[in-house]
């Protein structure tokens, strides 16, 4: 999924943060998806949570630097991983 | 089936409601041991019609279907007051059984019946589901037995092995609180399970939660203890949910957050003997 794709579906998911990690739950309207909720490590709970309109990739990789004390690359590498993983929840961008 | 007449007050979770109609309501018979006295000050009315109003669907905001391939349940629409429910006959499948209407505090419902049966399935579930968003409450696909002392709720997919866990604490001498769909409610502080009306006679009942086990079948007694995120997105998974509205999301959220925070939640494979007992007990020893 692009960066872009998953700030558009943002809004359609609640969001708490439970010690460190974040569940993310969908807006739904059927059953068929009550039982769907995600949960984010701290790594996926600062991506997600830093995932804007105004953002790209690369700036959200730039900020994991500072946050995690990571270089540049492995902070892309964690950007690209955690965007691949967000795929399964592409059926809610409609 | 029992005709109740025009009037009575029905308390689940101890949550009052207070049931009216002009015209004789008949309950199903698992309603009847939950019937309260009238003097009751009520924290729900619901208000009973026979007959079902014209309703123009098209023009209202669909909000829910609860569909699958082969059942049509009941679908929500928004309108000015609140929800407007449309319920499906489970036999015939696409009749309408009820319209009913609830306001946007959750505390008043006007329900159009078919025929006497105002609270016929799934009218009753669905009421019980919203009366939880008025409190610290939550409703449940799960199993409850209490020995006394502890109550262990016991959740799971359909054919996870609820009814047979049951029946296994209840030949231990627990007493079974519910063995499908209860109630998790905060009261001063403390979580406890109530059973809800169901299609069979059982008394009102209430323990104290003591910790959950979300269970499948499995070669072995075994248990894992879930913590965080985990425990909260897995255990909110059997939790009977609308989640058409952030808000109500963002409650149910709130609710399990508190819960696995102070509550043991466990995954637990196991075998469907007596042996689990003495598994769980132990477990639960060394902590």
């Amino acid at each position: 999924m692009d960066i872009r794709t998953l700030s558009s579906i943002k809004s359609k998911f609640v969001a708490r943060q439970v010690a460190e990690e974040l569940v993310i739950v969908p807006l739904s309207g059927n059953v068929a998806q009550m039982n769907e909720l995600f949960t984010l490590n701290e790594t996926g709970k600062f991506i997600w949570e830093n995932v804007s309109e105004d953002k790209t990739a690369t700036q959200i990789s730039a900020l994991m630097t500072a946050e995690f004390d990571i270089d540049e690359q492995t902070a892309q590498r964690d950007v690209e991983t955690f965007l691949t993983q967000m795929d399964l929840l592409e059926k809610y961008n409609h | 089936m029992n005709q109740f007449g025009f009037e009575f007050n029905i308390a689940i979770a101890e949550i009052v409601l207070h049931v009216f109609s002009k015209k004789a309501i008949e309950l199903e018979d698992g309603y009847v041991p939950f019937l309260v006295d009238k003097s009751k000050t009520a924290d729900i009315e619901v208000e009973c019609f026979q007959g079902l109003p014209e309703v123009d669907f098209d023009a209202l905001k669909l909000l829910f279907d609860a569909k699958n391939e082969e059942q049509r349940f009941y679908s929500i629409y928004e309108v000015a007051e609140g929800y407007c429910f449309v319920l499906f006959d489970q036999q015939t499948k696409d009749e309408i059984q009820q319209i009913a209407y609830l306001n946007a505090a959750f505390d008043n419902w006007k329900i159009h019946s078919r025929n006497a049966m105002a609270l016929k399935y799934p009218m009753g579930p669905i009421i019980m589901h919203y009366l939880t968003l008025l409190t610290d409450a939550v409703l449940m696909h799960a199993s409850c037995a209490f020995d006394g002392k502890k109550g262990r709720l016991f959740s799971g997919f359909s054919g996870a092995g609820k009814s047979t866990m049951s029946m296994i604490w209840a030949n231990a001498g627990s007493q079974i609180i519910n063995d499908d769909r209860l109630v998790i409610r905060k009261m001063d502080n403390q979580f406890f399970v109530y059973n809800t009306p169901m299609y069979y006679v059982d008394i009102s009942k209430k323990a104290p939660l003591s910790a959950i086990y979300l269970i499948s079948h499995f070669p072995e007694n075994k248990a894992k203890k879930l913590s965080g995120a985990l425990a909260v997105s897995k255990v909110m998974a059997f939790c009977i949910q609308n989640n058409f509205d952030k808000s109500f999301i963002n409650k149910r959220l709130e609710f399990f957050a508190d819960l696995c925070s102070t509550t043991p939640i466990y995954e637990l494979g196991f075998v469907p003997n007596e042996s689990v007992v003495t598994y769980i007990t132990e477990n639960e020893k060394q902590g």
